[in-house]
């Protein structure tokens, strides 16, 4: 069963079974630094019953999904299907079954078309050995089919973007954890794809460095224009980046949309903060037949069918408390995984 | 420092096709080589048996011409049989398949140096830096990275055993002032290529599988090594102690030469250098030894002071099957060699699929 909503010209779902999205229409996309002002009907990623065994193990099972331009995070446990999909949209794994486009290319008749037009960041710990930085990026130009002057001058530039422009003369075996990530970052965007496709990319770093990979798709995505594709387990970073989601499961599509329609606000539940106290207030409302549970630095407050936000007023009035927060709780992208996971069970 | 403080600009240039992807591999591989001074150096020592067998074509070609700049090294040719002497044209694919063939056997030693060199690193970092998803998520496929990755090592071999060829070649065409010289030995050329060839592809695809065994270089270059020497040291114990003729299959070296050898057809040569020899001091010993240089104008006559009967070379038919010298091409089909180097392609080419694996696989 599948709840569509639009938002922006997109189009977006909820899914709570196995059921297909069947998405129709176009998606136009406009202010990316390649909006002519054409409108592009091609979606980003198209996949329909696309199905992949490795023997016993089922990695995707006629997963479909149509995902349109934008940042999308991809979110699943570990064996539910992330990297396979990942794999299946580069052209990298042979199909058992499906077929699917990536920029409107065919998956399994234009792998390398696709490998040239989009930007790879493994989620592994990979380099180029025994090169210094420019080298490694320009190297990765070049392995895209990049003039060898056109590379260098490019992996100037984008090391400058990424934040190793003081280290580009150095090996990269010597790089700490983080900048290895924004080399391989840098070598994925070296040739300007339009999709960018990032594999756990805060995989083991410190906070700090986090914030700035974090940082970093951000402004790829929203001032460059470039798509993104994010898998990780760190819901906050998907959040912080994506504005789209999409949550595996068995190599099952569980969960589709845009993060903002999925995180839908409660009819019935309040974050309320008051001033004083907030467990006398919480027993002023129970007293009156409202679950209050104090969260944090709130109360949630679940009003009972029929009642308005009127008698958390009242209740306020009554006890001389101050409300100064007020507003419908809204699912979290947690309970959005948590729930599409447990629908899967 | 924050990062994103330089701006991003978009990039509009054009990508090229996918078929000579392979050589930006190349490229780099052999650029990253050039950092090791020992490679210098073995290239630098390779060049001198270039040099030699440059310096051998040029001296054929003015011996043939009997140009007067030989003047000075007359001393060189006094021993010679005489009907060498007297028509050096007639020797002259002989002589240049045997420079050819000794050239290329002293570079068969520098190309297993040099593949030491060059080749351990090739593969073995790589998997020790887990480059193949940077690879292989780009447009690169397996075919690509290993002709990217043989084609570092052909670089190299091609620049000590090839491109050497090639202008000593050019250079003995040029001396010997002779556009007959092509139809002569336009052979010996082909066949040193086509060794060339054959060299590369067999310790390339060979190198590059025991590189992909290990993600240790030291161990790879311990391995090539043993592969090298060791081979080589048990088919001469064996071949002096059970005296079979297979014995020198064992030896790697020994199959390239035994190739080498089909190729150019060096015995034919040997031989004939051997029987012209043996008729020489034949002629000497009979005390019957006619001058067939006459003195006339711009040449030389080489019949100066009194000839020293040169040793031939050991006589094949002298030699047992087993007490074999250099000289003489070991009695066992070149199609032996050649099915131990296939083999051996073959089973590099399996390690290689094994080793190196697409993506397409469970983690």
């Amino acid at each position: 069963m599948a709840t569509p909503g639009t938002f922006r010209g997109r189009i977006c779902y909820f899914i709570a079974d196995e059921a297909r999205a069947e998405i129709s229409g176009p998606t136009i996309r406009a202010g990316s630094d390649w909006d002519d002002g054409a409108t592009e009907f091609a979606m980003l990623i198209e996949l329909n019953g696309v199905t992949k065994t490795y023997g016993k193990v089922t990695a995707l099972s006629g997963l479909s999904v149509t995902l349109p331009e934008g940042s999308i995070g991809l979110l699943g446990p570990n064996g539910a299907g992330k990297t396979t999909m990942i794999r299946s949209l580069l052209g990298l794994i042979a199909l058992d079954a499906g077929s699917g486009r990536v920029l409107g290319m065919d998956i399994r008749t234009s792998r390398m078309d696709i490998r040239q037009s989009v930007g790879f960041v493994p989620e592994d710990e990979c380099l180029f050995p025994a090169v210094m930085g420019v080298q490694f990026v320009a190297y990765a130009g070049e392995l895209v089919g990049m003039q060898s002057r056109d590379a260098l001058q490019r992996a100037h530039e984008v090391l400058d973007y990424v934040g190793l422009g003081e280290a580009r003369y150095r090996r990269v075996e010597s790089y700490s954890t983080g900048m290895k990530q924004r080399i391989k970052i840098a070598s994925a965007i070296v040739h300007d794809p339009r999709l960018l496709i990032l594999d756990e990319p805060t995989n083991g770093m410190d906070p700090a460095g986090r914030e700035e990979i974090l940082a970093l798709a951000r402004d790829l995505s929203r001032a460059k224009g470039m798509s993104l594709v994010f898998s990780s387990h760190l819901l906050p970073d998907v959040e912080a980046v994506c504005e789209d989601v999409v949550v595996l499961g068995r190599g099952r599509l569980l969960a589709q949309g845009r993060i903002d329609t999925l995180k839908q606000p409660h009819d019935r539940q309040f974050e309320v903060r008051v001033k004083g106290d907030q467990f006398a207030f919480a027993g002023r409302l129970a007293a009156r037949g409202i679950d209050a549970a104090p969260t944090d630095d709130h109360l949630l407050v679940q009003l009972p069918e029929g009642t308005g936000t009127a008698v958390l007023w009242e209740t306020a009035d009554q006890t001389g408390e101050q409300l100064r927060a007020l507003r419908p709780r809204r699912s979290t992208l947690e309970e959005i995984f948590l729930s599409a996971l447990a629908e899967q069970d | 420092m924050p990062i994103l403080d330089q701006g991003y600009q978009h990039w509009n240039g054009q990508l090229r096709g996918h078929a000579w992807r392979w050589l930006t591999i190349t490229r780099q591989g052999a650029r990253a080589q050039l950092k090791n001074r020992w490679v210098w150096l073995m290239i630098i020592g390779a060049c001198l048996p270039a040099l030699i067998l440059s310096g051998f074509l040029v001296l054929w070609g003015l011996f043939e011409q009997k140009s007067r700049v030989l003047t000075p090294l007359l001393f060189l040719f006094q021993g010679l049989p005489d009907e060498l002497r007297a028509g050096p044209r007639g020797y002259r694919t002989t002589f240049w398949t045997l420079a050819f063939n000794q050239f290329l056997d002293i570079q068969l030693f520098f190309a297993m140096a040099l593949v030491l060199l060059v080749g351990p690193e090739l593969i073995s970092q790589d998997l020790r830096f887990n480059a193949m998803p940077l690879y292989f998520a780009r447009p690169v496929r397996r075919i690509d990275y290993f002709a990217g990755k043989l084609g570092v090592i052909a670089a190299y071999l091609g620049a000590i055993m090839v491109v050497p060829v090639l202008l000593a070649f050019g250079i003995g065409f040029a001396f010997s002032l002779d556009p007959l010289v092509f139809r002569d030995t336009w052979r010996v050329l082909v066949a040193s290529l086509a060794y060339g060839a054959v060299v590369v592809l067999s310790a390339g695809t060979l190198m590059l599988a025991i590189s992909s065994l290990s993600r240790n270089s030291r161990f790879v270059g311990a391995i090539w090594i043993g592969l090298w020497v060791a081979s080589g040291v048990a088919s001469t114990v064996l071949n002096q102690t059970i005296h079979k003729d297979w014995c020198p299959l064992l030896s790697y070296t020994a199959n390239l030469t035994r190739m080498r050898d089909a190729m150019l057809d060096s015995q034919t040569s040997r031989d004939k250098v051997t029987a012209l020899f043996q008729a020489g001091q034949n002629q000497l010993r009979q005390g019957a030894r006619p001058n067939p240089f006459q003195r006339r104008s711009g040449r030389v006559n080489f019949s100066v002071g009194p000839p020293q009967p040169p040793a031939p070379p050991t006589a094949g038919a002298n030699s047992t099957r087993n007490a074999r010298g250099p000289w003489q091409t070991p009695s066992y089909p070149w199609q032996w060699s050649a099915a131990v180097l296939a083999g051996l392609g073959v089973l590099s080419a399996w390690i290689l699929a094994t080793r190196v694996r697409s993506l397409d696989r469970l983690r």
